[in-house]
């Protein structure tokens, strides 16, 4: 890297710092600080959703996998933009009326403030962990790609400038800056893509000199084949519908209706993008054979590729990715202690400037736990892998009892809430403990046991009053604020151009999976239909929201 | 001169995103701030002699 990028990589650091810190007088009450007010419109939330979700980890660790194992990996991103729609349709907007902040709120008003404490407080770990997870990601490939090694320099770095923005300007400083950090990952992955390309002969080149299977997008065998897709479609929809960094963007839409046009707008605009850094990796593969770590088939293309200056718009795109996430996933775990332990568990009401406070102080603390967990995690060898062991344990079973029980069936009890979210989660340590099971295995071991468990011991308790489920049932139904409004939207639509794109959109998941089916039979057929229903699904998705 | 269609369809489409995302999000912004600037405006007048912000 020369000076020239350094100063590039130094001025937007700068501009960065300065746009999040504006936004300090934005913030008068809580919800300004957690939601930013619900005043986001469906461009800019989409914009602030895909920021937080893409992150280096698109960027360097999925492109390593192309590099390694092929284009297949693309599905991890395209099944989960595909349950970011399904979740924005249909699950969420029925949250959204009920004003929530987090997801623990939900369960007490499905459940108790029991089951929302117990959630709250493992989450707030969780997150935490995650966060130091990210961190580390982006000091490491910062050190790789500028060639300044020092940990700690790039630590306080990222750290203070993610901490302090979002600390001062809560979402506000969030939403605002992934904006403009959503535009520069996207320039610079434009800027990348024909460059890589051109080196390797263009698309026929690439087709050439890569091993045929290389391009395959569903197959019968290898690590990333069918099953791969389901089950990863399948955490995709527990992940839209239960993470806490993504859906509190989603809740600070300025309505339910522009929630769900936001949520779809961010699932189909991250479709296109993933390819823009997936092939590039794929090029690497045929530039730079042989790299002993994957997760350098990027750093090392664009540390040899790019031209002065552009490596270091480049590098700001990379760096936006991570800061993006950070600051997102912060303002998330201040939110959930804030809301779900301080508030719940006080007995007195606290005053906006008490709740601002504490949320402000909790950024602090919650970012210097995660500078701690950052260097502790190449002490602790495979921290991703526990943390995604621990996604299949702790996130598999919430969503079971949170979303499949507790929307769909009215008779079940806080205590099988509980008994089957404590039963996921022991089958989960089993089976990864115990059994030795893979990540997969043990996320269906978890699921399983929080299906079976919370029905049996829901028809063994008492059953809740039904005015406290009607609450949540009425949610499904367009409300008070919607009406005063005029921003309507109902969940199955209403008018005949609705029901024809909801029509076409099941056509689109009945296509989709068929294609990721006939995958077992290892014909290229497989890939075509699967891609065809993905983009039905899309399609369809996009005409119902903007139809009605 | 060969085109790749594919590779700049792809691009293409990335390019019209990035234009669209970085003209809406701005329009909106624009909105936003005239709203912030007239709560602020309204909140700093001086109340009038009925005890009522104008």
């Amino acid at each position: 890297m020369t000076l020239f990028d350094g100063v590039i990589v130094v001025v937007f650091l700068i501009i960065t710092f300065f746009i999040g810190i504006f936004f300090y007088k934005w913030v008068g009450e809580p919800d300004d600080f957690y939601l930013a007010g619900r005043q986001l419109t469906p461009f800019i939330l989409a914009a602030v959703i895909t920021a937080t979700n893409v992150n280096l980890y698109s960027f360097v660790g999925q492109a390593g996998i192309a590099y390694k194992h092929g284009i297949a990996i693309l599905w991890q991103t395209w099944t989960g933009n595909m349950a970011l729609v399904f979740s924005g349709l249909f699950i969420i907007p029925i949250m959204r009326r009920l004003r929530i902040r987090t997801i623990p709120e939900f369960l007490e008003f499905r459940y108790d403030k029991g089951v929302r404490t117990l959630v709250g407080v493992l989450w707030v770990f969780r997150l935490a962990f995650w966060l130091g997870v990210v961190l580390y990601t982006a000091v490491v490939a910062a050190q790789a790609i500028t060639g300044i090694t020092s940990f700690t320099f790039w630590i306080v770095v990222f750290a203070f400038i993610a901490i302090v923005y979002t600390m001062l300007g809560g979402m506000w400083s969030v939403a605002f800056t992934d904006v403009v950090q959503f535009v520069f990952m996207l320039g610079g992955a434009l800027i990348v893509l024909p460059l890589a390309m051109a080196a390797v002969g263009w698309m026929p080149g690439l087709i050439a000199q890569l091993p045929p299977d290389s391009l395959t997008l569903v197959r019968a065998e290898g690590t990333y084949n069918w099953k791969f897709i389901l089950a990863i479609f399948l955490l995709g929809i527990e992940w839209a519908s239960v993470d806490q960094g993504l859906l509190q963007r989603a809740f600070g839409a300025e309505s339910t209706r522009s929630l769900a046009k936001g949520m779809v707008l961010a699932g189909i605009i991250t479709t296109p993008f993933a390819l823009l850094w997936n092939l590039p990796g794929l090029a690497a593969a045929v530039l730079f054979p042989g790299l002993e770590n994957a997760d350098q088939a990027i750093p090392t293309l664009l540390a040899n590729m790019l031209p002065t200056g552009i490596l270091g718009l480049v590098l700001c795109g990379l760096i936006s990715s991570q800061l993006s996430t950070i600051s997102g996933n912060l303002n998330g775990v201040a939110t959930l202690f804030t809301n779900d332990i301080y508030e719940s568990l006080k007995k007195r009401k606290a005053s906006d400037r008490e709740i601002l406070f504490i949320a402000r102080t909790m950024t602090l603390v919650i970012g210097i736990l995660m500078v701690v967990f950052a260097y502790w995690v190449p002490k602790m060898g495979g921290a991703v892998e526990a943390y995604l062991t621990i996604i299949g344990i702790m996130d598999m079973p919430l969503f079971i009892v949170a979303i499949f029980y507790g929307l769909l069936w009215k008779r079940t009890t806080p205590a099988a809430a509980w008994a089957g979210y404590l039963a996921g989660a022991l089958m989960g340590i089993y089976g990864k403990m115990v059994l030795g099971y893979d990540f997969n295995m043990t996320t269906f071991l978890s699921a399983g046991a929080a299906l079976v468990v919370t029905p049996m011991v829901s028809l063994l308790t008492r059953p809740v009053a039904v005015e406290k489920i009607e609450i949540v049932w009425r949610a499904r139904q367009i409300s008070d604020e919607e009406l005063a409004s005029g921003h309507i939207y109902h969940i199955i639509p209403r008018t005949l151009k609705g029901r024809l794109a909801f029509a076409s959109y099941l056509v689109g998941v009945v296509v989709f999976l068929s294609g990721v089916v006939l995958g077992h039979q290892g014909t290229p057929l497989a890939s075509w239909v699967a891609v065809s229903g993905m983009v039905i699904y899309f399609l369809s998705a996009l005409v119902r929201i903007y139809v009605e | 001169m060969y085109v790749d269609w594919i590779t700049w369809s792809i691009w293409l489409l990335g390019l019209v995103i990035l234009v669209v995302w970085i003209y809406v999000p701005y329009k909106e912004f624009k909105t936003l701030l005239a709203k912030h600037q007239n709560k602020k405006t309204s909140s700093e007048k001086p109340p009038t002699s009925s005890g009522k912000t104008t």
